[in-house]
């Protein structure tokens, strides 16, 4: 039996909008082994995107615990969650989020720049990490001179190479055409085989069924 | 870290040149003139003080003030009284002076006469131009011999034959005196006016002149290598406390030479601090660029705090940027605080002193106007939520 690198317990994540309170996830458990492959679907507005932001210790929960590679998030600093940011978790954004003043190879490199790491070391580890998304040939194009799918999988080589244990991905295929969105969809499927734990967040069918675990949100509670 | 925030900032100013340089110029402004103040400034006291330094810096006189009390003080004696005193002094030379009407012929003029000891020309490095100046034994004698300035002698000699030749002095009744020798022209003293006065032995004067009842002035010469200022200072605190401040005057270019450096020193300093205020204006529009910075990559940062970029890092990544933003306004503002001291010192004619002290100054000064004009926009980017950052539009 794997661990679990995900546990939830009762998560609320509530936003006062002026005078009403949304409660846009209300009460929320869940947990997720090492390895395993999930998909978190749900309509738009149903706290999906909230449920990965405090996954990803981008956000707090209003009330709850939140459990990350066996690291307890309550209370934690703002610069412990980046921490946890940095080593166990690997973000990839439907709009790539790539820093667009910077070449492929020094963007794969920022995260372990945070992580301290010395510039020969970062500049290897970068390589390898785009070699692995079949960027070998791109690393000193800018984000503009990358095509859509190409900027994906420089984003997929950011989330990997500080080897984190958690890979979570917010809409990946969203702003890509079908094709595209395939075959990130399979690098994906590739890198959950190696025994990375990969969490998807989509709204899409198609996309979702290439997950081995599907959790459905419906308006901040779960129905799986 | 830091020279990869170096390095970011080079490339988040480079991207925007010019609003980086248009931002920069407050600091620019400031650092410059700031520098070019101090510069200038330093430039002036230097020549100010070598004029000084040229005329005597070794020496100090003194004038005694006709009183009871100083006729007392102030006798031939006072000089080995003063050296016993007060340490580095080389020697100290009466001289007594009076003005009266010279006659060579059919010309005459007024001029200074001074009775001096055969040693004056000496200590003052003032030399013979034709024969000598005249020797002890001419002053043990009570010799009747005279030493002209340069335009006495050109006045009363046009031809340049004084040597040897005897002129009238008047005082009470004239007397002859033969010239032994004409003195080469020096430029005054302060006081003194080497070229317009008449050289006598000192005995001489005392004896055919008139018996003066008190010295004249004392030239005193400090030691080789002493401190000139001190040697002053200590003379004063010796006459106040065994004579009385109210019973001499004392003349010394080395003091005169400290208070002009004084003068212009606090004047430029004032001047410096006024155009550092142009320096935090400078620092406001570096505020206000980086706010618009922050603003403007909202998003970025959000990216980076996705990555693991904790606050602190954030937070450092902006003061770098805000810091090399200032620095590189204050090296440009050296290079034309510098240009324009070099132009106004040759326009002036000073000889240009390049105060690398100011250079220090202003290149801290500036990293301090980044840190501190820096710290609140850097601060805002630290606090930044990540998720709102990173659905910023």
């Amino acid at each position: 039996m794997s661990k679990e690198v995900i546990k939830l317990h009762d998560v609320k994540r509530y936003f006062l909008m002026g005078e009403y309170i949304v409660k846009a996830l209300d009460g929320i458990s869940l947990s997720i082994k090492a390895g395993e492959f999930t998909a978190i679907m749900g309509p738009s507005g149903s706290g999906k995107s909230t449920l990965m932001n405090l996954i990803g210790c981008l956000d707090t929960p209003t009330e709850g615990l939140i459990e990350i590679d066996g690291d307890e998030t309550l209370g934690m600093s703002e610069g412990a969650l980046a921490y946890i940011r940095n080593q166990k978790v690997g973000f990839v954004f439907q709009q790539f989020n790539l820093l667009g003043k910077i070449n492929a190879l020094e963007n794969v490199m920022t995260p372990l720049l945070y992580a301290g790491m010395g510039a020969r070391e970062r500049k290897e580890k970068a390589k390898m990490a785009l070699e692995r998304v079949g960027l070998g040939d791109r690393m000193r194009h800018r984000p503009n001179e990358l095509s859509g799918g190409q900027k994906q999988r420089v984003a997929i080589a950011r989330a990997l190479v500080n080897n984190p244990s958690i890979l979570l991905a917010d809409e990946p295929t969203g702003a890509l055409d079908t094709h595209t969105g395939l075959q990130i969809m399979e690098l994906f499927d590739e890198l959950n085989a190696e025994g990375r734990t990969v969490v998807v967040v989509t709204h899409d069918h198609d996309v979702a069924s290439l997950a081995k675990r599907q959790i459905r949100v419906r308006d901040g509670r779960l129905e799986e | 870290m830091i020279w990869e925030n170096i390095k970011l900032a080079f490339k988040a100013m480079s991207a925007s040149k010019m609003r980086s340089l248009l931002s920069l110029l407050g600091i620019v402004i400031g650092v410059a003139s700031v520098i070019a103040i101090l510069t200038l400034g330093e430039s002036a006291t230097n020549s100010i003080t070598q004029t000084i330094v040229e005329s005597g810096l070794e020496m100090v006189t003194i004038f005694p003030v006709r009183s009871e009390k100083a006729s007392n003080e102030f006798t031939e004696d006072f000089g080995n009284r003063l050296m016993r005193n007060v340490a580095d002094i080389k020697t100290v030379l009466p001289v007594n002076s009076s003005t009266a009407l010279i006659r060579m012929e059919q010309k005459s003029i007024n001029a200074t006469v001074s009775g001096v000891l055969s040693n004056y020309a000496e200590i003052l490095n003032y030399t013979p131009e034709q024969g000598a100046f005249f020797t002890m034994s001419d002053n043990l004698a009570n010799r009747q011999v005279v030493v002209l300035g340069s335009s006495v002698a050109e006045e009363l000699f046009p031809g340049g034959d004084a040597l040897g030749k005897y002129i009238s002095i008047f005082r009470n009744q004239a007397k002859s005196y033969q010239v032994v020798g004409v003195m080469s022209s020096k430029d005054p003293s302060f006081n003194l006016q080497f070229n317009s006065a008449v050289y006598i032995p000192y005995n001489t004067y005392s004896q055919r002149f008139i018996k003066p009842t008190i010295v004249g002035s004392y030239v005193v010469r400090v030691a080789d290598g002493a401190d000139a200022l001190k040697v002053s200072d200590d003379i004063t605190s010796y006459l106040d406390s065994s004579i009385g401040s109210d019973a001499y005057r004392l003349f010394s270019p080395a003091s005169l030479a400290d208070m002009a450096q004084q003068i212009t020193s606090t004047f430029s300093s004032f001047l410096a601090a006024i155009a550092a205020i142009s320096l935090l204006v400078g620092g406001i529009g570096i505020m206000n660029i980086m706010l618009v910075s922050v603003a403007e990559r909202t998003r970025e940062i959000g990216v980076r705090k996705a990555m693991g970029a904790s606050p602190w890092t954030i937070m450092g990544q902006f003061i770098t940027e805000a810091i090399v933003l200032t620095i590189t306004g204050g090296l440009i503002g050296i290079g034309l605080g510098t240009l324009l001291s070099w132009f106004v010192a040759d326009l002036v004619g000073w000889s240009l002193y390049i105060s690398y002290s100011s250079f220090i100054f202003a290149a801290g000064f500036s990293t301090l106007v980044g840190v501190f004009f820096g710290w609140y926009p850097a601060m805002k980017a630290s606090k930044l939520d990540p998720i709102e950052a990173l659905n910023y539009e």
